[in-house]
């Protein structure tokens, strides 16, 4: 097997005297799908904030290519190849697609000036790649649909040199929207060199698109593997943080 | 693909659909509907040689203080304290000249009275700007701090050192300053020139009437200009954008907030400190009172030029089709006698109201209704 791009090791996180994390291990391979699961509260937020620079460890070990790395603020971590996807994905509404695509990091000629017709160009064709064909870049984001919006995020996180990306799509999308967000998921694994981390609770979105699966469970992992090695009663097992469904149902009937 | 058909609901526009949707549309038929009824009734007079000088002179003023207030209302901050900033900058220059230069270094020429002037005012910009980002407060209370400490740091400056609230009887700097000419002096004399060529543009005697417009035509046009070029075409265009759209999306995607706001309140500041020195250079006299309540025209043209109260979105060309229309409004009664000068303001008060009703509607289109 291939070395893992990101490895984590017991990863730990207090915030004062709440523990959040208590030693969660992870190990992310290039070109795969990473299902993190868990329930609300499990830590999966906490996690995903931690990788992505917005938190520093109390405890543990992350390494890129296994070489050990601090991130001491997210422009750390995006600099090491780690891109986010947040909930609500770091976009403006009213303004282009371009220029929402390059925020931040323009093409820039004489007198600062912008390479307009470059970056137009580039959007269309990075989003392209992953899905969605738009024929006017210069609309403005606002008038996109959750689905696209999400697609829009992942393009750019891609094309500014994220290895790894870490996806927590909104929950807030409909059924069809859901789906365009597996869709984009498939096509960015496509590639073959992007490693994604997709955050959810939705046991049947991950079965469909994911090669391997992490649980959490009260800030700790409950159990791990590849999609075969995971069977579907097992996984249901892990979703429900650890339990059997007779102890749920047991635990129900006592009331 | 489902991702595609989506796409392509979007509505394909043809070029006047486009046209219509534009933010600066609104502002530009009311300016359209004015002139017209402006050069109606007054008889053409409004746009008679001295008409066109005066009636610009007042836009111009108008627009070089709306443009610093619309690209710092894009970016969501306001800025109450620029009528005091105009009054402050206008007292420091004309007391240098009057007084001379602060700690007897001698006799103030136009232009260091000017660029010591701008010194402090870009700090006193930097300072507002470095309290609202540090403080995070509502940049509307911090300026309305500015706008009441400013006018009264004027006040007591002029009682203290001249004794009176106003300054006259400056000698006409311009005679002998160049920098005080292309301040207070007549640009485009060529205007004039062919007007009198083609046979107009005459006097009682026959002579030619009128030489030029104020310079401050050319200042509005060089700041309305540059800033329409920054603003659509640039890097820091796009970061001014950001920063009033999301400013945690911007921030997230590595734009300098902080200092993309810090730098447009010293950039109203730069304009209000144009406005006074194209004042002062002009008439050589100066006022306490100078600028009152010119942050709130200022506003006011930004808004009705299309820019949005929230930020993010507003364009210079509709800020110009703003100041024309109420620069015109303001003047009229010079024109038509017959009408209250008050009616100015019962105008004024309309357009800002229907204004701010039409950028909502725009607002909502782009966001999708939310």
């Amino acid at each position: 097997m291939a070395e893992p791009y990101l490895r984590v090791e017991n990863l730990v996180k207090r915030f004062g005297p709440f523990t959040a994390l208590g030693g969660v291990d992870l190990e992310v391979f290039p070109g795969e799908v990473h299902c993190l699961l868990g329930d609300n509260g499990a830590g999966k937020s906490t996690l995903i904030k931690t990788l992505a620079g917005v938190h520093q460890p109390t405890e543990g070990k992350i390494y890129i290519e296994g070489k050990p790395v601090t991130f001491r603020s997210p422009r750390d971590a995006s600099a090491a190849g780690i891109g986010t996807v947040y909930q609500d994905l770091a976009l403006n509404p009213l303004m282009s697609v371009t220029r929402n695509f390059f925020m931040g990091r323009e093409l820039t000629g004489p007198l600062g000036s912008l390479r307009m017709n470059e970056m137009n160009k580039i959007a269309h064709d990075e989003m392209l790649k992953i899905g969605i064909d738009f024929s006017d870049p210069t609309q403005a984001v606002g008038t996109m649909s959750g689905g696209q919006r999400q697609t829009l995020a992942i393009a750019r996180a891609i094309y500014f040199g994220a290895k790894v990306i870490l996806d927590e799509p909104t929950s807030a999308l409909g059924q069809r929207q859901q789906m365009g967000v597996l869709k984009t998921i498939k096509r960015v694994r496509a590639r073959g060199d992007i490693a994604i981390i997709f955050i959810t609770h939705n046991e049947i979105h991950s079965r469909l698109v994911g090669d391997r699966y992490t649980f959490l469970a009260l800030g700790k992992t409950i159990g791990a593997g590849t999609a075969t090695e995971i069977g579907d009663k097992e996984m249901r097992r892990l979703m429900s943080g650890g339990a059997e469904m007779g102890d749920l149902k047991a635990e129900l009937d006592a009331i | 693909m489902a991702d595609q058909s989506e796409a392509n609901r979007l509505q394909q526009e043809t070029a006047f659909q486009k046209i219509l949707r534009r933010p600066e549309i609104g502002s530009f038929v009311v300016m359209i509907i004015i002139i017209a009824a402006l050069a109606i009734a007054s008889d053409g007079k409004a746009f008679n040689p001295l008409g066109l000088k005066n009636n610009i002179a007042i836009i111009a003023q108008y627009g070089i203080i709306a443009t610093g207030a619309a690209v710092l209302m894009i970016a969501g901050e306001f800025d109450l304290s620029i009528g005091s900033m105009i009054g402050f900058a206008g007292m420091s220059m004309a007391m240098m000249l009057k007084w001379g230069l602060p700690f007897g270094l001698g006799e103030a020429t136009p232009a260091a009275a000017f660029f010591i002037t701008l010194a402090m005012t870009l700090g006193i910009g930097w300072v507002i700007g470095m309290i609202v980002v540090r403080s995070g407060l509502s940049s509307f209370i911090v300026t309305l701090a500015f706008l009441f400490f400013l006018r009264g740091v004027t006040e007591v400056c002029f009682r203290l050192i001249n004794q009176s609230t106003q300054i006259s009887g400056l000698q006409d700097f311009k005679l002998e300053s160049w920098f005080a000419d292309i301040m207070g002096g007549e640009v485009f004399g060529w205007f004039y020139d062919i007007w009198f060529a083609l046979g107009g543009n005459l006097n009682r005697n026959g002579e030619q009437w009128v030489h030029g417009f104020d310079a401050r035509f050319f200042w509005w046009i060089v700041i309305a200009g540059v800033s329409y070029f920054v603003l659509s075409r640039t890097q820091i265009g796009n970061w001014i954008y950001a920063t009033g759209d999301n400013k945690e999306a911007a921030r997230a995607n590595g734009v300098p907030v902080d200092k993309v706001k810090v730098g447009l309140f010293m950039f109203t500041a730069f304009c209000a400190t144009m406005f006074a020195a194209c004042q002062v250079y002009d008439t050589n006299t100066s006022d306490a009172a100078k600028g009152n309540l010119m942050e709130l025209f200022a506003i006011a043209i930004a808004v009705v030029g299309g820019t949005l109260m929230t930020g993010g979105f507003g364009s210079i060309l509709g800020v110009v089709f703003g100041a024309i229309t109420v620069g015109l409004v303001a003047n009229a009664v010079f024109f038509i006698p017959a009408i209250d000068g008050a009616w100015f303001r019962v105008f004024l008060g309309g357009i800002l109201l229907a204004a701010v009703f039409a950028n909502e509607r725009i607002r909502k289109r782009i966001t999708g209704g939310i």
